[in-house]
């Protein structure tokens, strides 16, 4: 996985190559969709528990001023 | 790198870019205080996480999608063709500054030794992004679920800002041919169309419960926290400050850029790649925000809230020119943005029950849309690019400058990118059933459990001291 595995070689090279994070040439398109995977299903997650929370609240039917009662001293 | 001077010109713009993102943080900074401090305590936690988890979405898609939009779309696609490849396609060539290098799989976007620049222009042009999601953010407080905020952030934030940014910002743009765009300092590219994209939502989302009165009278929800939305203000006037430096390039040879043979011009430009300074831009910065802070409080009679935004306001009016007015021009451009702003904002308050609970749609939107057709009249006949100067219309060479096109890309920054987006996505988020709260959850508060589930902590607490 390690791009670089010796800095000397690597800089007095005919031409340096520029990417160096492990992986590189090879794994980009796999982290990107991983991470379009990890963008959408929290959407899924926050979209769903965001639902659940406020059907939950909406069926207590609190007054405008009944928060009040739960004001903390700090 | 291997020669001195060229490797400390790169590093310069390289920390100096870096400067400015960290000062634009406090632009966020700023929106979470001044949104807290505008909402009603039952409704803050919401209110703080909704506007804080813009950044991780906004982030991510700008990585994705957002940065790769901004390179590939100057020609619209189809519009006007590009200097770099005489093409009117979408951007995705060889050329030096094509999309291709800044796709989410690109080694660009990545640590790369051979290349300073692109990690920290990509964040300058991101927190651009945050601010024009943050603007939306703050109009739609205490009713909007941040299911719905989370897809409009990322609409405006990483597609119709960028878009617009391609189109008007970039030094390739399709509306600086053809219309002779100028909007040095985003009056138009982040604020009238964020602003705009703001009011479409509103109209869909509607007003918060107990605004209007039933004859439709508008009732004044006012700020809750007048010190913490001072606070964030003078934040984001600081961060807007590092915006104003983000949008310069710091150090850049005109002579060659522009084919000059024999010439040797170093200069900062602005992000057209025409002359400025950072010295002149600090003048009018300063000038523009004491006009907006000056007006405002005439207009508003020394109403704290109205008068820090009417600063914000007269700065964003300006913007669009700041990098050639004068400082007394600046800041009378700045006034009058101001007066017009904040008049609409109760106009179209009263006429249309539109409920904008910062004043966003008006220091952004209207301000930043005055701001580009006063720039039209008062720089009439500057070019609007360095590369050529020709007639509008023409579309292979540079407009200049006139009121026209200014007019023109001020209907496009906030009605065409701006609201008419905004106000279909909200369309189809209401749709769907997920734009709105509950009116139950409005009433009660967003954060009624939070707070019941503190109150149970702080009994359990107080029960062991005992």
């Amino acid at each position: 996985m390690a791009t670089v595995t010796n800095w000397i070689d690597h800089l007095s090279a005919k031409e340096v190559v520029g990417a160096v994070y492990p992986g590189a040439g090879s794994t980009e398109t796999l982290l990107v969709i991983l991470g379009i995977v990890i963008w959408i299903g929290w959407h899924v997650i926050t979209n769903k528990s965001e639902s659940e929370e406020l059907s939950r609240l909406a069926k207590k039917r609190h007054g405008a001023n009944d928060h009040k009662s739960n004001i903390t001293d700090w | 790198m291997t020669d001195q001077l060229g490797a400390l010109t790169t590093i310069f713009t390289e920390f100096y870019y870096w400067v400015t993102v960290v000062l634009m943080f406090l632009i966020h900074v700023g929106f979470c205080m001044y949104e807290v401090g505008a909402s009603r305590y039952k409704h803050h936690q919401h209110t703080l996480m909704k506007n804080t988890m813009l950044i991780p979405l906004v982030t991510v898609t700008w990585f994705f999608f957002g940065w790769w939009i901004y390179w590939a779309f100057p020609t619209g696609p189809g519009i006007a063709p590009s200097i770099m490849n005489e093409s009117a396609a979408l951007i995705t060539d060889d050329s030096t500054f094509s999309a291709k290098w800044y796709l989410a799989n690109s080694e660009f976007m990545a640590i790369n030794l051979g290349d300073h620049i692109s990690g920290v222009f990509w964040a300058a042009f991101l927190l651009f992004s945050w601010t024009a999601a943050s603007i939306v953010s703050g109009a739609i407080i205490e009713r909007i679920t941040t299911f719905a905020f989370g897809i409009l952030a990322i609409a405006i934030g990483s597609v119709f800002w960028t878009i617009d940014a391609a189109w008007g910002w970039h030094f390739d743009g399709w509306m600086l041919k053809i219309l002779g765009y100028h909007d040095a300092y985003a009056s138009g590219v982040i604020h009238a169309i964020a602003g705009g994209f703001a009011l479409g939502v509103l109209v869909v989302l509607g007003p918060r419960i107990g605004k209007f009165s039933s004859s439709g009278e508008p009732r004044n929800i006012g700020p809750r926290n007048p010190w913490l939305v001072t606070v964030g203000l003078f934040l984001i006037y600081t961060g807007f400050w590092g915006f104003y430096a983000a949008c310069n390039i710091p150090i850049f040879d005109l002579g060659p850029e522009y084919g000059m043979e024999g010439v040797t011009y170093w200069t900062a430009t602005n992000i057209y790649v025409t002359p400025t300074t950072l010295s002149g831009i600090t003048f009018n910065f300063l000038m523009s925000l004491s006009g907006g802070l000056l007006a405002g409080y005439v207009i508003a009679k020394g109403d704290p809230f109205w008068t820090y935004s009417s600063g914000l306001a007269g700065v964003i009016c300006a913007s669009a020119g700041n990098d050639l007015y004068h400082p007394i021009q600046a800041m009378i451009i700045g006034m009058i943005g101001v007066v017009i702003a904040y008049k609409l904002h109760y106009w179209v308050e009263r006429k249309f029950k539109i409920d904008d609970a910062v004043g966003a749609v008006a220091v952004h939107g209207y301000a930043g849309f005055v701001g580009l057709v006063i720039c039209g009249f008062v720089l009439n006949g500057y070019p609007s690019s360095g590369y050529s100067v020709g007639a509008m219309w023409d579309g292979s060479t540079y407009a200049t400058i006139n009121p026209l096109g200014q007019f023109l890309g001020a209907i496009i920054m906030f009605g065409v990118l701006g609201m008419l987006p905004g106000y279909i996505i909200a369309k189809v988020l209401s749709g769907m059933g997920k734009l709105r709260i509950p009116r139950e959850v409005e009433i009660a508060g967003l954060d009624y459990e939070m707070m019941e589930s503190a109150k149970e902590d702080e009994k359990a607490v107080s029960s062991a001291t005992r």
